[in-house]
């Protein structure tokens, strides 16, 4: 039961984190933007209004905003929060939920594909290639601190202590997050322009309620991120902690989205290496047991 | 006729198969169930039968695609081929059976041969001569470094059979020991498709019938993983740890390799043979960490492992033969497997392209199909590895997550672009509908193997179990233990199942209106279509350092400043093609320059002859 409140809890406040994030942008670039509470009726318009959607030649495209849903949904269960350690956490382990997340993203970008359209696939190429430079990193920058608790569940994350290894750790899955939520310097979930979007163009047909199902999906993908970086963060083993550091990494986001420009694309994987050398070196302190 | 006969004995082989492997299974706490000895006029040639716990799996992996196989021959597929897959099948079997050198080394070499036929089915092309060519090269000299490894272990237990090699096995000195290893590597891992010698693989495997590059690529490289299993846990056993060590590093660059090289690849046939040779890779990082387990003393990390590599073995077999089927089907019916001819035939192989997307799943390691549960145990072993082993163990195994994860991602990448630009969209070349694919023989086959990987999927238990004892009986261990496995698949697919179930139900409740694609107002073409070539580019710039890429475009210009057509093409360089082609230069050199001692007279050989046997003699005393 209480698996089931997590994910409620993480359901319902996950547009409200988008729809703060997007105040926050606004007021730091001089503009008054949207109430933090947008994204509910944002949803709410898009749920009532009809799908329109080219004629694939398969049902995947019907399927993939369900799909991906519900990978965002047992995302949620996943986490560490109060559920642990009963709830989903002996089952889903930090490898399990690599492969999950690749569960959602390979059935979008086939639907992509399915639509014909030379934006949708340029996008899937782009999503899938950088989301196959990510997984290493997030594997990485997880099991680090899973392992000096002796196994691969997230919930071992609580037990990690704080160091310089964390923090390396910290500052890798910082950077997945950034990749894997769609945000500058990585990818712009506000671009117009299909030419440099990834993430949104992989969307770019969809509308209506089943917009509004992958809208919602990606709010609460993007919480989850969130909660699984505040538990790497100090003191993210005390669940009252969460609050304050999402805060923190709502506004560390919103600088970083301002202060940046959107990077060329091929200038993507040298982030993206970078992550992975932080994670990497995190790893291999902790697993050495070097005293950081 | 002869189309029948083969089915009849293809399907008896795999029935046979599948008997061996109860055997194999039931027997495995006493060891070998023997089935006969042959003596022979001389004691090396004593032929001995029987089925090992070891050995069981792949009968298993025979068993399951024979079957399917017989069943897709009804269909498809040209009569004498399906002879020469029963003779095949029948020499796979027999190398899983023997007990003794003689006996393994005539099945082996009778697998190669009957295999290098197949290969050669549509020998009036030229590079099918070529790719046959090269294929029996590397097969007769990898079957020497086996008749080596198998022939030096003979000699030093001096007795041929398999049961007295094992037990001499204690005795052997560690120089010996080791050239052993090094020979079956060599031998084994060159029929495997491990990464040096892979480079016959994506060559031979595609130009083969449907039906034969499934056995090819399902079964064969499986056979040659068991002889490598076959020498390192039994007849050379054990190893010391450096065994492990270059089993894991060789297995992740073959992962990484072959998963790199299928993505710029568009030859549908050439992909997945590239894919074997990843997989094969994910298998054999699953026996180094068995091997590093051996050597650390830690069995049950070894068993767990062995565990990860023999169901990903399995695994294998059935979404390879699946997806080698599939793309048979396609051949067939489109008369091209370039990937930048097809395009949308979900709409005519109705049953095809459903069926080869969860091969496509299951291969990418998505839950809940097997491919999922045998990577997630290899993360698992390696972990267990990381955790129990000193520090370069440490090192390494970190390094082979971060390599298995980058190659897990990137077939995802690879995968979507099979599937999306085969089966999705609409086709690129072909301007008239084909008729909708009926129900028949080869679809039949397809869905029982996309059955097993879907079953073997949400239920793994039904085969780690069986494959858990069979690692007790190898090891003397049992595999530590991971709990989740058998309920982890189905929850990790329950909400998204229903999630989709729900998306589909509300499309049908509330509607979902059609409307022409978004591409700016530009007209909606299959030519405007993202092609494979388009799709892998990301992959191709980021690995330009392995890939090698050569880009030609050609511009034909109508008026001054406007191109009427770009011919853009581009091809990647094999770095070991580039490497043996040096090697082949400087050999040729060499030979050029060494013509000055070749004068062809006789009187001048026998002189070199007599000074060669003087030295000789010299030397020796």
């Amino acid at each position: 039961m209480l698996v089931l409140l997590q994910v409620v809890a993480v359901a319902a406040f996950a547009p409200l984190v988008q729809g703060s994030m997007k105040r926050l942008r606004a007021n730091l670039q001089g503009r008054p933007g949207p109430s933090p509470f947008q994204p509910y009726r944002d949803l709410a318009k898009l749920w009532a209004k009809e799908a329109l959607q080219p004629k694939g030649i398969s049902p995947l495209p019907l399927i993939a905003p369900g799909v991906v849903l519900g990978v965002a949904l047992t995302f949620a269960a996943a986490l560490p929060l109060v559920a642990a350690p009963g709830g989903l956490d002996p089952v889903v382990d930090i490898i399990a939920l690599a492969f999950l997340l690749a569960l959602g993203r390979f059935l979008l970008a086939l639907a992509a594909l399915d639509t014909r359209s030379a934006f949708a696939g340029m996008a899937a190429s782009r999503e899938m290639t950088f989301a196959s430079l990510v997984e290493p990193t997030l594997l990485l920058a997880l099991l680090g601190g899973a392992m000096l608790g002796g196994g691969t569940k997230l919930s071992l994350l609580l037990t990690a202590p704080f160091g310089l290894a964390a923090a390396l750790a910290f500052a890798a899955f910082f950077l997945v997050l950034l990749a894997e939520t769609a945000r500058i310097p990585i990818d712009n979930q506000e671009t117009h322009y299909e030419l440099t979007m990834i993430h949104e163009g992989l969307v770019l047909e969809y509308s209506g309620w089943q917009l509004a199902m992958l809208q919602f999906a990606e709010q609460v993908r993007q919480l989850s991120f969130f909660v699984l970086a505040a538990i790497l963060l100090p003191g993210g083993a005390a669940w009252w902690m969460h609050l304050p550091w999402i805060i923190v990494l709502v506004g560390a986001i919103g600088v970083t989205e301002t202060m940046f420009a959107k990077l060329r694309l091929f200038e993507v994987p040298q982030v993206l290496t970078t992550a992975f050398i932080l994670a990497a070196t995190s790893i291999v302190l902790r697993v050495l047991g070097m005293p950081v | 006729m002869l189309r029948l006969a083969g089915i009849i004995a293809t399907a008896a082989i795999a029935l046979t198969a599948g008997c061996f492997a109860i055997l194999g299974l039931a027997f495995s706490q006493h060891g070998v169930f023997p089935l006969g000895t042959l003596a022979g006029p001389i004691p090396i040639l004593t032929l001995v039968l029987g089925v090992t716990p070891l050995a069981a799996p792949f009968c298993a992996i025979l068993a399951m695609l024979g079957t399917a196989i017989a069943i897709w021959s009804t269909q498809r597929g040209k009569p004498i081929d399906m002879v020469l897959i029963a003779a095949f099948m029948a020499a796979m079997l027999l190398v899983l059976v023997a007990r003794s050198v003689a006996l393994f080394f005539v099945a082996w070499e009778a697998m190669s041969l009957i295999s290098a036929l197949l290969v050669a089915s549509h020998h009036e092309r030229r590079g099918v001569r070529r790719a046959t060519f090269v294929y029996l090269v590397v097969a007769q000299i990898g079957a020497l470094c086996v008749l080596a490894a198998l022939g030096l272990l003979a000699i030093q237990a001096s007795n041929p059979s398999f049961a007295a090699i094992a037990r001499a096995a204690a005795n052997l000195s560690p120089g010996t020991r080791n050239a052993v290893f090094v020979l079956a590597l060599l031998g084994f891992g060159s029929k495997a498709g491990l990464v040096p010698l892979h480079f016959w693989l994506p060559r031979a495997h595609p130009v083969a019938p449907a039906g034969a590059s499934a056995l090819l690529s399902g079964a064969m490289l499986k056979i040659a993983l068991y002889g490598l299993l076959l020498v390192t846990f039994e007849l050379a056993a054990p190893g010391p740890i450096s065994w492990g060590i270059a089993t894991i590093v060789i297995g992740v660059l073959s992962a990484l390799a072959g998963v790199i090289y299928a993505l710029v690849d568009h030859d549908l046939k050439r992909l997945l043979a590239y894919h074997s040779v990843e997989n094969i890779g994910i298998v054999v990082i699953g026996i180094g960490v068995a091997l590093v387990g051996q050597a650390i003393g830690n069995p049950a990390l070894a068993a767990l492992g062995l565990v990860a590599a023999l169901f990903h073995a399995i695994n294998h077999g059935l979404f390879k033969a699946l997806l080698f089927l599939g793309a048979g089907v396609v051949a067939d019916e489109e008369g091209t497997v370039d990937l930048e001819r097809l395009g949308g035939l979900w709409g005519s192989l109705v049953w095809t392209a459903p069926l080869f997307l969860i091969g496509c799943a299951a291969i990418t390691g998505l839950p809940p199909f097997n491919g999922f549960v045998s990577e997630w145990l290899t993360f698992q072993s390696l972990v267990a590895g990381v955790l129990a082993g000193d520090e370069t163990i440490k090192l390494v195994l970190l390094s082979a997550i971060a390599g298995l994860a980058l190659t897990g991602g990137l077939a995802a990448v690879c995968f979507v672009k099979v599937f999306g630009v085969v089966f999705l969209g609409s086709a690129r070349c072909r301007t008239q509908p084909r008729p909708v694919e009926r129900f028949g023989g080869s679809t039949l086959a397809m869905g029982l193997l996309a059955a097993l990987c879907t079953l073997l999927g949400l239920i793994p238990m039904l085969a780690v179990a069986p494959l858990a004892r069979i690692a007790g009986a190898v090891l003397g261990a049992l595999p530590i233990a991971t709990p989740s496995l058998p309920v982890l698949p189905a929850t990790l697919a329950i909400l998204p199942l229903a999630g989709a179930l729900f998306a589909v139900a509300l499309a049908a409740r509330r509607g979902v209106r059609a409307v022409p694609t978004w591409t700016c107002a530009s007209p909606v073409t299959p030519s405007a279509q993202y092609t494979a070539t388009a799709f892998s580019k990301p992959a191709r710039t980021i690995f330009s350092f392995v890939l090698l890429p050569e880009r030609h475009r050609q511009y034909e210009f109508a008026t001054r400043w406007f191109p009427q057509r770009i011919v853009y093409h581009t091809e990647s360089r094999y770095l070991i093609d580039e490497i043996s082609r040096s090697v082949a230069a400087v050999t040729l050199r060499i030979a050029r320059r060494s013509r000055a001692m070749q004068s062809g007279s006789l009187r001048l050989y026998v002189a070199y002859a007599l000074v060669a046997l003087i030295v000789t003699v010299a030397l020796a005393r």
